[in-house]
């Protein structure tokens, strides 16, 4: 369960503050699949980042199951991200220099053992990319290089997937691709935050929360 | 995936950088490299040079007229020849080279002659020099120029001074001042001539004081000789020391300036290119943030492409400064070159050591700073 508690992220500049977030009082239980839907600089990615361990909040409380999660030292807080978190983001970032099999596994970590390479490659045929395995990134489609990504993401078999407007580089075809890998994950028991300002994600959702101006526009 | 693969397929893809990088330690490694290697031979020539400028240092008896000496170079007074032993036993004071002389102005065969004695060159114990005088023989004499062109002598011939019978061990070639009229022989053998057992004219010493802080060295020379030698005097043929002082100097200087300069130009270059690096992969450091790598692999990263290029860089620029110490050095250095700029190895070692360091010095902010970059912000950059 993700509990989020009177969460505030404040970006301070010279031109004055910005509240991200403010005062955001969330639960997301196991297995559920939340949309985060709001326009442009609502906050969604900052809620992301800060439920994910790598934003932390001006105030308020993170805690993922038993863990309140800036509790943790900066190295405990990546080791429960490396183990319970997948990411998925809109530009894919992966590494240009690596290969799709590469790209994948580098969600291991820095040793990575056989089982993991196994378990990559399954990853990479069960989502189609299996001809590709030794392609780099720069040689690969939007929707490919997307499903890399959500290989990637679910190397490490998490319990949760943070999709930040994973479809909004992809055509039609390929988001419903997509889509459909994330609700897979979602039917198999994971959860998934997908972060959007479109509606394309809504009929797989279990939830959905508006978001403006950094607050919850309709909390349920 | 390790931290090693990693850094070797970032390294294939931004070949440009790294080569940039390696480029900035191979000039540095290699101008080291080639600098130590030949200014190897620059120091042997020039002690070499300085040798051939003579003694700057003239210890003679007090009683001495001065003008006369400056105008001859020569003094009818003399000291007990025991000065030279008491002064290079002398706690204190430092020398390179010491040189008991007795001279005296002659008429020899219708000739005013010099007939100059010379002992065997003191050095400080344990160290090996050339002798700036090659020694004499007991019972040899070498000759001036003209005293051996007008009187017809060669080597070989035996001539006969005062009674006493010398063989001419060599004829001199023209210098063009004093020494052709000069008849050099054994310091026993001048004494003999003379009459002037176990005395000396002058000790000629090559000094060490050149660098003291002050502007006066000899007074110190004056003030520890003094106390020893009581009825010496010490002169100072100022323009010879300040000559061997000042290229001496020059010498230092290049390498105090220029290695400095190289050191911290080329560092500059790696902490730019390295600091270009991290912003290249701001989001790749991001990513790898993101999918739990902690900051000591993201620094490990990057401090050990540093370290890569600064053993690649290491190797290449100790080849190529060797090489151009071997190809030009002798050009340069036509003297000594050949048997002193030889491949350094040691300075391979110490390359290796110091080279992956600088780099790593060099890179470390940049490091630092990809550390301390945000995941969320970079990985919201489209």
């Amino acid at each position: 369960m993700v509990v989020l508690e009177n969460v505030v992220k404040t970006y301070r500049s010279r031109r004055g503050d910005v509240k991200a977030l403010d005062d955001i009082n969330l639960q997301i239980e196991r297995g559920e699949f939340v949309v985060i839907c709001g326009p442009s600089g609502s906050g969604k990615t900052t809620l992301l980042m800060t439920i994910a361990g790598m934003q932390r909040p001006t105030r308020g409380k993170v805690t993922i199951g038993q863990n309140n999660l800036y509790a943790l030292s900066s190295r405990a807080r990546a080791k429960f991200r490396a183990e319970n978190i997948g990411f998925v983001f809109q530009m894919f970032h992966l590494i240009p220099y690596l290969n799709i099999i590469e790209n994948v596994a580098l969600a291991g970590g820095a040793e990575v053992d056989k089982s993991k390479k196994a378990q990559a490659n399954e990853l990479i045929e069960q989502f189609g990319l299996a001809g590709r395995n030794y392609h780099k990134p720069p040689e690969l489609s939007a929707g490919e290089k997307q499903r890399t990504a959500i290989a990637r993401a679910l190397l490490n078999q998490p319990k949760i997937v943070l999709a930040d407007e994973p479809t909004g580089n992809l055509d039609p075809d390929n988001a419903a691709v997509v889509l459909g890998y994330l609700s897979e994950f979602h039917h198999k028991g994971g959860t998934v935050i997908f972060a959007t300002h479109g509606t394309e994600a809504e009929q797989f959702a279990d939830r959905i929360i508006h978001l403006r101006n950094g607050r919850i526009d309709n909390p349920r | 995936m390790s931290i090693l693969s990693l850094i070797y397929k970032e390294i294939i893809h931004r070949k440009f950088n790294f080569l940039l990088s390696l480029l900035a330690v191979m000039t540095a490694v290699a101008l080291f490299i080639s600098f130590f290697t030949a200014g190897k031979a620059s120091n042997r020539e020039t002690a070499r040079l300085m040798l051939s400028m003579g003694f700057n240092l003239h210890i003679i008896p007090n009683g001495t007229d001065m003008n006369e000496f400056l105008l001859t170079g020569l003094t009818d007074k003399t000291m007990p020849e025991g000065y030279l032993k008491k002064l290079a036993s002398q706690k204190g004071f430092s020398y390179n080279h010491l040189l008991a002389i007795l001279h005296r102005k002659i008429s020899w065969r219708g000739f005013e002659v010099i007939l100059t004695g010379l002992a065997p060159e003191v050095c400080p114990p344990g160290l090996k020099r050339p002798p700036m005088v090659n020694p004499i023989e007991s019972g040899t004499a070498y000759v001036g120029y003209i005293l051996a062109d007008k009187l017809g002598l060669k080597e070989g011939d035996t001539i006969e001074i005062k009674g006493k019978a010398l063989k001419i061990a060599k004829c001199l070639f023209e210098q063009g001042g004093v020494n052709d009229i000069r008849i050099q022989c054994h310091l026993k053998d001048a004494q003999e001539i003379l009459n002037l057992h176990d005395q000396i004219s002058e000790i000629q010493a090559v000094d060490c004081l050149c660098f003291v802080s002050t502007n006066d060295p000899v007074a110190i020379l004056r003030k520890e000789i003094a106390s020893v030698l009581p009825e010496a005097r010490i002169f100072q043929m100022r323009p010879i020391a300040m000559a061997r002082a000042q290229q001496r100097q020059m010498v230092r200087n290049v390498f105090a300036v220029i290695m400095p300069l190289v050191v911290v130009v080329c560092g500059a270059w790696i902490g730019v290119l390295a600091m270009m690096n991290v912003r290249d992969r701001q989001q790749e450091i991001g990513i790898m943030r993101a999918l739990g790598y902690g900051s000591g692999k993201v620094t490990a990263m990057f401090l050990g492409k540093a370290a890569i290029i600064g053993l690649v860089g290491a190797t290449l620029g100790f080849a190529i400064g060797t090489a151009l110490a071997l190809n030009f050095g002798p050009d340069i250095f036509k003297i000594t070159a050949k048997t002193v700029i030889k491949p350094e190895l040691p300075l391979l070692i110490k390359s290796l050591i110091f080279a992956p360091i600088f780099a790593a010095v060099s890179s470390f902010i940049p490091a630092m700073i990809a550390v301390t970059y945000d995941p969320a912000v970079t990985l919201r950059e489209e």
